[in-house]
C-alpha cells in the first residue's frame, strides 16, 4: 500500500519533471547556453586551486569530477 | 516508403550524417535576406544547398570558406547556396558576417519557424536539395572529414 | 601540514575531468574563437593569518589535435612555508616538541602547538579529450606529483554520452591513484608515545579509486543543471604521520604526554552533488550544493554561489559565498584521557573534527582584446570549530582547544588563445 502510494506520488513528480520542467530547447535555442560563462565549470584553474584549497583545510572532497581532489588522509 | 524512411529517421537519431536520398519534398519557405525576400521555391530547376547556422556556433566558422569554394565552383552549374542564419539579434549575424564574409545567400530566421519546419537537429545542419525540390541529403555539423562526401553528393546532384 | 598534506595531482585531474563534465549538453558545437591553442594561467597566493602560507603558480596549455579532439598538459608548483598544527592542545604551560628533523620547538602556555615547515610540490599531469562518436566523447588522464615525503600517481578515464538530442548528458568516470608516503625520519606506530615511538618503516602506500555517475540537463534556454553520485575508496596508509595527540590528566585536565595519531587503514566516501547554472538577461548565477558521507563518520554540507554582474565592455564583477558544515570523524578527539583504555584509532587534527568553513570573494574579471582574458579575485576564509567543548577537564576549559583558521586567498589569472 505505502509502496503504491509513493510510486502514485512519484510518477507524477517524474513525469512533471521529465515533461513539464525540462523544456525541449531547440539547436537554433542554445545560444546562452553556448557562452563560456554558462559552463558547468567556466574557470577550471578557479575550480582546481579551491579544490585544492578545501581539500586540505576540510575533511571532504570532490563530488564533482572523478577524483574530486580527494585522497583521504586528509 | 515507410522503411527508408525509418532507417532514415533512426540513422539521423544515431547521429549519422549524409544519408541517402530521402526525396522528402523540401518545405518552402520566404525569408528576408540582406538585399530583399529569398523564396526558396523560386528556386526550382537549381540544386540547392541549405545551411542553418549561428554566430555562438564554431563549425559554423568552418564551413564559410568551404561554402564560398564550393559557390566559386559550381554556381555555374546550378549550385545556389542559401544560408538560413537563427540568431536572434541580428546584429550577431552581421558582426559573424565581417568576419567570416559570405559570397551566398543568407537569410534571416531569428524565431527559427523554418528551422523548426526541417527539423534541424543541430548548428549548423544542411540540406541538399534536388531540381525537382527534394531533399536528398542531410548533414548535421560541420567536420573537415565530411567535406569531400558532401562535394561529391553536390557534384552528383549536378549531373546531368 | 595544512595545504601541504597530499593534494596529489588528483586535483588537476579532477579540474580537467569536470571541465569535461562541464560542456553542456549539445555544446559540442561551441568552441570558442580563435586558432588551435589555449593558454590557462594562474598564480595563487595562500595565507593564512600567523601559519601557513603557499604560493602555486600554474598552467594549462590545450591544443586541439583533431576535429573535436583536444590535448592538454597542466604544471602546477607548491611552496609551502609557515606554522601549522601538530595536533596538540593549547594548555597552562609552555609546551616543547621534536619535529620529524629533530629540532626542538617551543609552543607558549596558552596557544595552539605549531611546527614549522617547508615543503615544494610539482605536478603535472596530461590530458586527451577525444570524440569517440558524434555523442560519445572520452576523457583520459594521467598526473604525477611529488613533493618531499609525498607521491602520486594516477590515471582517469570518462565517458560523456549525449542523449535526448543533446538536451542530456550521461556521464561515467573511473579514477585510480597510487600514492606514496615517505615520512622524514620513518612513519612512527600509531598511537605509540611521541618520546618512545619506533618507527613503522618508509614508504608507505595508499591506493584510491574513484568512480563518478553523472546527468547534466539543459532545463531551459536559460538553465542548466548537473546531479552527480559519487564514490571513493580508500585504503592503506590513511594517517598523518606528523600528528600527535595530547594525553591529559583525567582530573587537572593537564597535559602529561603525547601519542601519535592513528586513523583507519580504509576510508570510502560518497557524495551527491548537484549544480545549477542560470542565467538573467546578462548576469550568471552559479549554484551549488554538496552533501558527503563517510564511513568515518564525517558527514558534511556544502553550499556555493557565484553571481556574475556583467559590466560594460565584457567586464564582471562576480561575488562568491561559500559554506561548508562538516560533523567531526568517530574517532577525532581533542585529547586523551592518561590512564584511560586508548581507542582504536584516534586523531586531534582539527580538520577531521567539527567544523564550519564560510568563504566570503569578489572577482574581477576583463578582457583587453577577444582572445585573452584577465581575472583578479580576493577572498577571505574562516574556520571555526569547538572552541570550548563540553567534555573539556581541568584546565582545558581555559582554553581555546580550536582556534578559529582565517586566510586570504588571492588569485590572478590570465588565458588566451593562439
Amino acid at each position: 500500500m505505502c509502496m503504491r502510494l509513493r510510486i502514485a506520488l512519484l510518477l507524477p513528480l517524474a513525469s512533471l519533471i521529465a515533461g513539464c520542467a525540462f523544456e525541449r530547447v531547440a539547436p537554433w535555442d542554445r545560444d546562452l547556453l553556448a557562452e563560456s560563462k554558462m559552463q558547468l565549470i567556466p574557470d577550471p584553474l578557479e575550480s582546481y586551486l579551491d579544490e585544492h584549497i578545501y581539500f586540505s583545510k576540510e575533511a571532504s572532497s570532490g563530488g564533482q569530477g572523478v577524483g574530486g581532489g580527494g585522497c583521504g588522509c586528509n | 516508403m515507410v522503411i527508408p524512411r525509418l532507417l532514415v529517421t533512426t540513422a539521423l537519431a544515431l547521429g549519422f550524417a549524409g544519408v541517402a536520398p530521402a526525396a522528402d519534398p523540401a518545405p518552402d519557405f520566404s525569408l528576408p535576406t540582406a538585399t530583399g525576400v529569398i523564396k526558396l521555391q523560386s528556386l526550382r530547376g537549381k540544386t540547392v544547398y541549405l545551411d542553418f547556422w549561428a554566430s555562438w556556433c564554431g563549425p559554423c566558422r568552418k564551413s564559410f570558406p568551404w561554402m564560398n569554394e564550393m559557390r566559386r565552383r559550381y554556381a555555374d552549374r546550378g549550385l545556389v547556396i542559401v544560408t538560413v542564419n537563427v540568431d536572434k539579434d541580428r546584429k550577431l549575424a552581421d558582426r559573424f558576417l565581417e568576419e567570416y564574409p559570405a559570397d551566398f545567400t543568407v537569410a534571416y530566421d531569428p524565431e527559427g519557424k523554418v528551422a523548426s519546419t526541417y527539423k534541424v537537429k543541430g548548428m549548423p545542419s544542411s540540406y541538399l536539395i534536388d531540381r525537382a525540390g527534394y531533399i536528398r541529403y542531410r548533414h548535421i555539423g560541420f567536420r573537415e572529414a565530411a567535406k569531400a562526401e558532401i562535394e561529391s553528393q553536390i557534384e552528383s546532384l549536378l549531373a546531368p | 601540514m595544512q595545504l601541504k598534506r597530499h593534494q596529489p595531482i588528483r586535483g588537476a585531474l579532477a579540474a580537467a575531468t569536470c571541465a569535461l563534465v562541464s560542456a553542456a549538453p549539445g555544446m559540442a558545437w561551441a568552441v570558442e574563437a580563435g586558432g588551435d591553442w589555449n593558454v590557462d594561467s594562474a598564480l595563487l597566493v595562500y595565507s593564512e593569518i600567523d601559519r601557513v602560507t603557499v604560493v602555486e603558480p600554474l598552467v594549462n596549455m590545450k591544443k586541439q589535435i583533431g576535429e573535436d579532439e583536444y590535448l592538454s598538459g597542466k604544471l602546477v608548483l607548491d611552496a609551502m612555508t609557515g606554522a601549522s598544527p601538530n595536533g596538540a592542545t593549547a594548555t597552562n604551560r609552555p609546551q616543547t616538541f621534536t619535529s620529524p628533523s629533530g629540532n626542538l620547538y617551543t609552543a607558549p602556555a596558552g596557544e595552539t602547538p605549531l611546527r614549522d615547515f617547508r615543503d615544494q610540490r610539482v605536478a603535472v599531469s596530461g590530458e586527451w579529450d577525444k570524440p569517440l562518436d558524434r555523442m560519445l566523447r572520452g576523457l583520459f588522464g594521467a598526473s604525477l606529483s611529488g613533493e618531499t615525503d609525498y607521491t602520486s600517481v594516477g590515471a582517469s578515464a570518462q565517458l560523456n554520452w549525449d542523449v535526448n538530442d543533446r538536451l542530456t548528458t550521461l556521464s561515467a568516470g573511473l579514477a585510480y591513484y597510487a600514492d606514496t608516503v615517505n615520512p622524514e625520519s620513518g612513519a612512527p606506530v600509531g598511537l605509540a608515545t611521541v618520546a618512545t615511538a619506533t618507527t613503522g618503516g618508509n614508504a608507505l602506500s595508499k591506493d584510491t579509486a574513484d568512480l563518478l555517475l553523472g546527468v547534466t540537463q539543459v532545463v531551459n534556454r536559460r538553465t542548466l543543471t548537473q546531479l552527480n553520485y559519487s564514490h571513493s575508496a580508500a585504503s592503506g596508509y590513511l594517517t598523518d604521520p606528523y600528528k600527535i595527540v595530547s594525553i591529559v590528566d583525567g582530573t587537572t585536565g593537564e597535559t602529561v604526554d603525547y601519542r601519535y595519531e592513528k586513523r583507519p587503514d580504509s576510508r570510502a566516501r560518497d557524495a551527491v552533488f548537484w549544480k545549477l547554472v542560470y542565467r538573467l538577461p546578462e548576469d550568471v548565477i552559479h549554484l551549488s550544493y554538496r552533501y558527503l558521507w563517510d564511513d568515518w563518520g564525517v558527514a558534511s554540507h556544502t553550499a556555493d554561489i557565484k553571481y556574475r554582474y556583467e559590466l560594460d565592455g565584457g567586464a564582471y564583477v562576480q561575488p562568491h559565498l561559500r559554506y561548508y558544515a562538516q560533523t567531526a570523524a568517530d574517532f577525532y578527539r581533542h585529547s586523551l584521557i592518561n590512564g584511560a583504555a586508548l581507542p582504536e584509532h584516534a586523531s586531534a587534527d582539527y580538520r577531521l573534527g567539527d567544523l564550519t568553513t564560510i568563504t566570503a570573494g569578489l572577482k574581477y574579471g576583463w578582457s583587453p582584446t577577444k582572445r585573452a582574458n584577465w581575472s583578479a579575485r580576493v577572498e577571505y576564509m574562516l574556520q571555526s570549530g569547538e572552541s570550548h567543548p563540553s567534555d573539556a577537564i581541568g584546565v582545558q576549559k581555559d582554553q581555546n582547544l580550536f582556534p578559529d583558521v582565517a586566510a586570504w586567498i588571492l588569485q590572478v589569472s590570465y588565458s588566451a588563445q593562439f
